[in-house]
C-alpha cells in the first residue's frame, strides 16, 4: 500500500483513468437508459404470504390499478350530463380505454343482446325444474307480474321469447346492488352535483408512460368542456402514480440543484475559490450516483423514484470523500511535490476505507431484504459509495497529487474544530447523561415505531378524499374484505367462485353480510352452465309442458314460438369463457375479479364483500368457508398492516444485523475492544438521541427513518474513526514529543459534516414523506455524531 | 298548476305585478288567491298540507293492470304501508307473494326467497313511480315538483292530483300517475303508461284494529 501512486508509470496511470471513464460512460449509458417506476408496489414484499399475494396482484396487475375515475363538476346539471356523454363517446373512440362507463344504457345495446342470446346459459334459474309445467308457470307469473309497470318496460319488447323472465334473473345477478344515482341519463354523485364515469385503461397500471398518456387523452378530449366552465376531476392509482412520479421527479430535481449549489458555495468558500478543487470535490460524488444507477438498473431492471430521491443524499455523503482527501493530501512543507497523495494513502485511507466497509455493511443488510425497494435502497448507497470512494482512491492522486491548493475557510474551520476538541471533551460526562436520559426516555415512552405503508405514499390527503368521494359516488366503496379463490385454471377458479358464493348465500341470507361480487355471477363455470344447458328440454317436451302452464294464464302458449325455438338454439350453443367474453363490456367487469395464472401462480377470483349493518364478522366468514380449498378471507386493512409490520419488522432485524456486522468488521480491523467500544459510544449515543426526540416528539416513525439511521451510522462511523485515527497518531508519538493536533484533518471533518448536514436538511424540507423522513434522521444524527465524537474520542494534550 | 290568473283581480301596479309574478311559485300564486277564493281554492299546497298531516298509515290495495300484450287483465292484491318521512312498503299477497320496501334510497325488492337491495336513485325508472306515491301518502310537496308537473282539482273531501313526470326519459315510459283521495287518504292510483298500458289500485284504509283481519287474506 505504501508504494502505489509513486512507482506507477505513466503507463500504469493511464490505465487507471481509462478504466475509469470506460466504468463511467458505461453507467452514464446505463443510466441513460433506465426506467423509472415510482409505484409503491416496488415497497412491497417479493415473497408474500397467500392472502397478501391476493392483495399485491390487485395492486400490481388487477383491473383496479387501471381504474380511472372521472368527475365532471360545475356548470349546469344538463351541461354536466351532455359532456359526460361526448366525453364517454371519445373517450371510447380513443382506444386509450378498455372500457368507459358513464350509466348511458344506449352503450349497453350490443351486451344486452349477448346475454339475451346466452341467457339460457347465463340466468342463475335455469334448470331442470324450470321447464316443468310448475316451473314455467311460475316463472311466467313472475314475469307478466312486472308489465304494465315501468320495470316491466325492459322485458316487454322480449316477453314473448323469454316469457320466464330469463333476462330479469340474469340483470338481478350482474347489476351491482350498489349502483351509483342515475339522472339524466348517465351516472351523477348522490347529491346529483357531479358526473361520474368510470374508465378502464388499457395500459398496465405499472406502466406509467403509457397511464401518463392515457390521463392526457381525458384532458384532451375534455377540454371543450373545460372552456364551457365545466370542471374535470381525476383520480385513481393511475393518477395517483403519475403524480407521484412527476413529483418525486420535481423534487429531485429541485433537491439536487439545492444540495448541489449549497454544496459548490460551501466547497468554494472552503478551498477559497478554487474551480478545479470544486471540479475535482464533485468527480466522486457523479461517479457514485452514476454507480449507483447503473447498478439498481442493472440488477432490478428500473430505479424507484424514492430510491433516487435518495441518491441525492449521496451527493452529502461522496463528498466527505473529496474533502478529506484534499484536505488531507495537502502536500506538507519541504517534501517532495506529489508526496501529499502518498501520505494520505498511508495515514488516511485506511480510515476513509474502514468507514466505507462499516457503511457497505450496513446496507447489504438491506440488501437481502425482501421488499425490492428496501433493496435498491441498499444496492444503490452500496454501489454508490463503493465508487466515490475509488473514484477518491484512484483518481485523485493522478488528478490532485497535493490535495487542494486553495485556504479558504479551512484554517478557521480547523481552528474552531480544534476550539471544539478542546471544549467538548470536558462535557462528556453531562453529554454522557443526556444518552442515559434519552436511553431511559426510549424505554418509557410508547414505541414510535408505528408508521403506515400509506406513510411512503406522497399523495396528499385532500387527494385520497377526492379519490374517497368519487369512488363512493360511481359505488366502487367496498367492505375491504375480499373473498379470494384459486385453482389451476379457469374452470376451477369459476367453479371455486360458485363453491364460495353458495356459503356466502347463506350469509347474506342471515344478514351477516349484505352482499357480494362473484365473477361466477357474470361467468358461470363451464360445469354449470353444461348443466343448465343439459337441463333444456327439447321441443316437443316444451311444447307441451308450455301448453299446460299457460292453460287460463295471460300468455297463450300458442304465441310463445319464439320462446321454443330460443330454447332449441341455446341447446346447440357453444359453453361461455374468457375467451369468448373478450371486446365485451363484460370483460372488464370479470377482467377486475379474475386474474389469470400462469406457470409459476394460479389463478384468482376475488369476490368482494358488502359488510353487514355491523360490519364484517370476518370471524363467522372465515369459519363458513374453513373447508373450501384454495380459499381465503383477506381484509385488505388488516393485510396492509400486517404487511408494514412485517415489513418494519424485517428492515429492523436487518439493520441490527448490519450493526452488528459493522462491530465484527470494525473488531476484525481495529483488534482492540477499547477502540471499538470507543468509536461505537458517539454512534449509539447519537441513534439514541435522535430516537428519543423524535419519540418524544410524536413523530411516527416507519422503514425511512430506519434507513436514515443505518445511513447516519454509516456517515457518523467516518467521524469516529477519524478521531480515533488521530488519537493513534498521537498516542503513537514518542513521549515528550510536541502533540500537533492534525487541524487539516480536523477541518476536513468538519467540512464534510456541514455538506453532509445541509444536504439532508434539504431533504427535511422535502413534501415527499420518503425523504422528509430520511432528511429528519440524518441531519441531527451525523451532527450529533461529530460532536460526541469530539466529546467522547478526546484527543491526548499536554 | 292552476288555471286562475291572480293578476287580473289584483290592483297592484304593473311593476309590482311583474315582480310578484316573478316569485310566484305554487306557494306565492295559492298565497294570492286565498284571500280572493278562500271557500273554494283547494290546490297542491292544501292537497300537501293535509297529507301531511297523516304520518303513517295502513291500508290494503287491490289491483288491476291492462297490459296490451296480454290477453286478460292481471289482477293482484295486499298491503300498503307507510311511515314519514320516507318508508313505504308494497306487499304483494296474491297471486304471488311479493315485497317491494322503501326506506330512504333504498329500495329492497323481495319476491319468493330472494331479495335484493339497490339505491332507488340508480334506477330512475322505478323511482318515478315510487316518489309519486311516497311524495303524496307523506304531503312532500318539494318531492313532488321536483320530479312531476302537478295538476290538483277538486276539494278536500274529494280530490284529484294528476302527476305528470317532468324529465323527457321518464315521459317515454310513464304518461301520467293520478291519485284520487278523500281528505288525508288516497284511495286510488292510476298509472297511464306510455305504451297505453294501465293501471289502477284501489286502496282500503285498514285502521290498527281492522289490520289482523286484511292481513289474514
Amino acid at each position: 500500500m505504501s508504494d502505489t501512486g509513486q512507482r506507477r508509470g505513466p503507463f500504469a496511470s493511464r490505465t487507471v483513468l481509462v478504466v475509469w471513464l470506460v466504468g463511467v460512460l458505461a453507467a452514464l449509458g446505463v443510466t441513460w437508459r433506465t426506467h423509472y417506476v415510482a409505484d409503491l408496489s416496488a415497497f412491497l414484499p417479493s415473497t408474500p404470504s397467500a392472502e397478501q399475494a391476493v392483495l399485491l396482484d390487485q395492486l400490481r396487475s388487477g383491473v383496479a390499478a387501471r381504474l380511472l375515475l372521472i368527475g365532471i363538476e360545475g356548470g349546469t346539471r344538463e351541461a354536466r350530463s351532455k359532456a359526460s356523454v361526448q366525453l364517454a363517446r371519445s373517450l371510447r373512440q380513443s382506444g386509450a380505454f378498455e372500457a368507459v362507463h358513464n350509466g348511458d344504457k344506449s352503450e349497453f345495446e350490443s351486451t344486452g343482446k349477448f346475454l339475451f342470446e346466452h341467457r339460457y346459459l347465463l340466468s342463475p334459474a335455469v334448470d331442470a325444474q324450470r321447464f316443468s309445467v310448475e316451473g314455467l308457470r311460475a316463472g311466467i307469473d313472475e314475469a307478466t307480474s312486472l308489465l304494465g309497470t315501468p320495470a316491466g318496460a325492459m322485458i316487454k319488447p322480449v316477453i314473448l321469447r323469454d316469457p320466464t323472465g330469463e333476462t330479469l334473473r340474469m340483470a338481478e345477478s350482474m347489476l351491482p346492488t350498489q349502483g351509483p344515482r342515475s339522472d339524466g341519463g348517465v351516472w351523477v354523485s348522490r347529491n346529483a352535483d357531479r358526473a361520474v364515469l368510470i374508465a378502464t385503461t388499457q395500459a398496465q397500471g405499472a406502466d406509467l408512460d403509457a397511464q401518463e398518456r392515457s390521463l392526457q387523452s381525458v384532458r384532451d378530449s375534455f377540454a371543450p368542456f373545460a372552456a364551457q366552465g365545466l370542471r374535470l376531476v381525476l383520480s385513481g392509482s393511475g393518477t395517483f402514480a403519475v403524480a407521484s412520479r412527476a413529483q418525486i421527479k420535481s423534487e429531485v430535481e429541485r433537491l439536487a440543484i439545492a444540495g448541489g449549489l449549497a454544496i459548490v458555495g460551501i466547497l468554494l468558500l472552503a478551498f477559497g475559490g478554487s474551480l478545479r478543487t470544486l471540479f475535482s470535490a464533485l468527480l466522486p460524488v457523479g461517479s457514485g450516483v452514476l454507480a449507483g444507477i447503473a447498478a439498481v438498473s442493472l440488477v432490478f431492471g428500473n430505479v424507484h423514484g424514492i430510491t433516487l430521491g435518495f441518491g441525492t443524499t449521496l451527493i452529502g455523503e461522496a463528498v466527505d470523500y473529496a474533502i478529506y482527501y484534499l484536505i488531507q493530501a495537502r502536500c506538507v512543507p519541504g517534501l517532495a511535490p506529489g508526496s501529499g497523495a502518498r501520505k494520505w494513502l498511508v495515514d488516511s485511507w485506511p480510515t476513509v476505507r474502514l468507514g466505507l466497509l462499516t457503511s457497505v455493511c450496513g446496507f447489504a443488510a438491506l440488501l437481502f431484504s425482501g421488499f425490492p425497494g428496501l433493496a435498491q435502497l441498499g444496492l444503490f448507497s452500496m454501489a454508490g459509495l463503493a465508487a466515490a470512494a475509488l473514484t477518491t482512491r484512484c483518481i485523485f492522486p493522478l488528478l490532485a497529487p497535493d490535495g487542494a491548493p486553495g485556504v479558504g475557510l479551512r484554517r478557521h474551520l480547523g481552528r474552531l474544530v480544534g476550539r471544539c476538541t478542546e471544549v467538548l471533551p470536558r462535557a462528556r460526562w453531562p453529554l454522557a447523561a443526556i444518552v442515559v436520559l434519552a436511553a431511559a426516555a426510549l424505554v418509557g415512552l410508547p414505541s414510535a415505531w408505528r408508521g403506515s405503508l400509506s406513510s411512503l405514499s406522497p399523495v396528499s390527503a385532500e387527494k385520497m378524499k377526492i379519490d374517497e368521494d368519487l369512488r363512493a359516488d360511481v359505488g366502487a366503496t367496498d367492505s375491504g374484505t375480499l373473498v379470494a379463490v384459486s385453482a389451476p385454471d379457469e374452470a376451477g377458479v369459476l367453479a371455486q367462485a360458485e363453491a364460495a358464493g353458495a356459503r356466502l348465500d347463506r350469509l347474506v341470507e342471515s344478514g351477516v353480510i349484505n352482499g357480494y361480487e362473484s365473477p361466477a355471477r357474470i361467468l358461470p363455470s363451464p360445469g354449470l352452465q353444461q348443466r343448465r344447458r343439459d337441463a333444456l328440454p327439447d321441443a316437443a317436451t316444451l311444447s307441451a309442458h308450455l301448453n299446460q302452464a299457460t292453460l287460463d294464464g295471460p300468455l297463450p302458449a300458442r304465441r310463445l314460438g319464439g320462446f321454443i325455438d330460443d330454447v332449441q338454439a341455446a341447446r346447440r350453443q357453444p359453453l361461455l369463457t374468457l375467451d369468448s367474453l373478450k371486446g365485451s363490456p363484460l370483460a372488464p367487469v370479470l377482467g377486475a375479479q379474475i386474474l389469470p395464472g400462469d406457470a409459476t401462480r394460479p389463478w384468482r377470483a376475488l369476490l368482494s364483500l358488502q359488510a353487514g349493518s355491523q360490519g364484517t364478522d370476518v370471524a363467522r366468514l372465515r369459519a363458513a368457508l374453513a373447508d373450501l380449498p384454495g380459499t381465503q378471507v383477506v381484509n385488505i386493512g388488516s393485510e396492509l398492516g400486517a404487511l408494514y409490520a412485517r415489513y418494519l419488522h424485517e428492515a429492523t432485524l436487518q439493520a441490527l444485523l448490519g450493526a452488528l456486522a459493522v462491530c465484527v468488521l470494525l473488531l476484525l480491523h481495529l483488534r482492540s475492544w477499547q477502540r471499538l467500544w470507543r468509536i461505537a459510544q458517539p454512534m449509539g449515543g447519537a441513534v439514541l438521541i435522535v430516537l428519543a426526540v423524535m419519540t418524544a416528539s410524536g413523530v411516527a416513525l416507519g422503514i425511512l427513518h430506519l434507513v436514515g439511521l443505518l445511513l447516519s451510522v454509516a456517515i457518523g462511523s467516518n467521524y469516529a474513526l477519524f478521531f480515533d485515527q488521530i488519537r493513534m497518531q498521537q498516542q503513537a508519538l514518542p513521549d515528550g514529543a510536541a502533540t500537533v493536533i492534525d487541524t487539516d484533518t480536523l477541518a476536513s471533518l468538519a467540512l464534510a459534516n456541514l455538506t453532509a448536514v445541509t444536504s439532508f436538511c434539504l431533504l427535511a424540507f422535502s413534501s415527499i414523506p420518503a425523504l422528509f423522513a430520511v432528511g429528519q434522521v440524518v441531519a441531527p444524527g451525523i451532527l450529533l455524531s461529530l460532536l460526541l465524537s469530539a466529546a467522547f474520542i478526546p484527543l491526548p494534550r499536554r | 298548476m292552476m288555471p286562475i290568473r291572480p293578476t287580473l283581480h289584483s290592483p297592484m301596479r304593473r311593476t309590482d305585478r311583474r315582480a310578484a309574478l316573478a316569485r310566484l311559485g305554487a306557494g306565492g300564486l295559492a298565497a294570492l288567491l286565498l284571500p280572493l277564493r278562500a271557500q273554494t281554492a283547494f290546490g297542491l299546497p292544501q292537497l300537501t298540507q293535509l297529507l301531511s298531516q297523516a304520518k303513517s298509515g295502513e291500508a290494503s290495495f287491490t289491483e288491476t293492470r291492462t297490459v296490451s300484450i296480454l290477453e286478460q287483465t292481471l289482477k293482484s292484491s295486499g298491503r300498503l304501508s307507510f311511515a314519514a318521512p320516507d318508508t313505504f312498503v308494497r306487499e304483494t299477497l296474491k297471486p304471488r307473494q311479493e315485497k317491494v320496501a322503501v326506506v330512504g334510497n333504498k329500495v329492497t325488492l323481495s319476491s319468493g326467497s330472494r331479495s335484493r337491495t339497490v339505491p332507488l336513485d340508480s334506477v330512475p325508472e322505478a323511482a318515478v313511480i315510487m316518489e309519486a306515491i311516497r311524495g303524496t301518502l307523506t304531503g312532500n310537496r318539494e318531492l313532488l315538483e321536483r320530479h312531476f308537473g302537478a295538476t290538483v282539482s277538486g276539494n278536500a273531501q274529494r280530490w284529484t292530483l294528476e302527476l305528470v313526470p317532468l324529465e323527457s326519459r321518464l315521459q317515454e315510459l310513464v304518461k301520467s300517475v293520478q291519485l284520487t283521495g278523500q281528505q288525508a287518504l288516497v284511495r286510488e292510483v292510476v298509472v297511464a303508461m306510455a305504451d297505453g298500458d294501465r293501471s289502477v289500485m284501489s286502496i282500503e284504509p285498514v285502521t290498527p284494529s281492522a289490520k289482523p283481519a286484511s292481513a289474514a287474506n
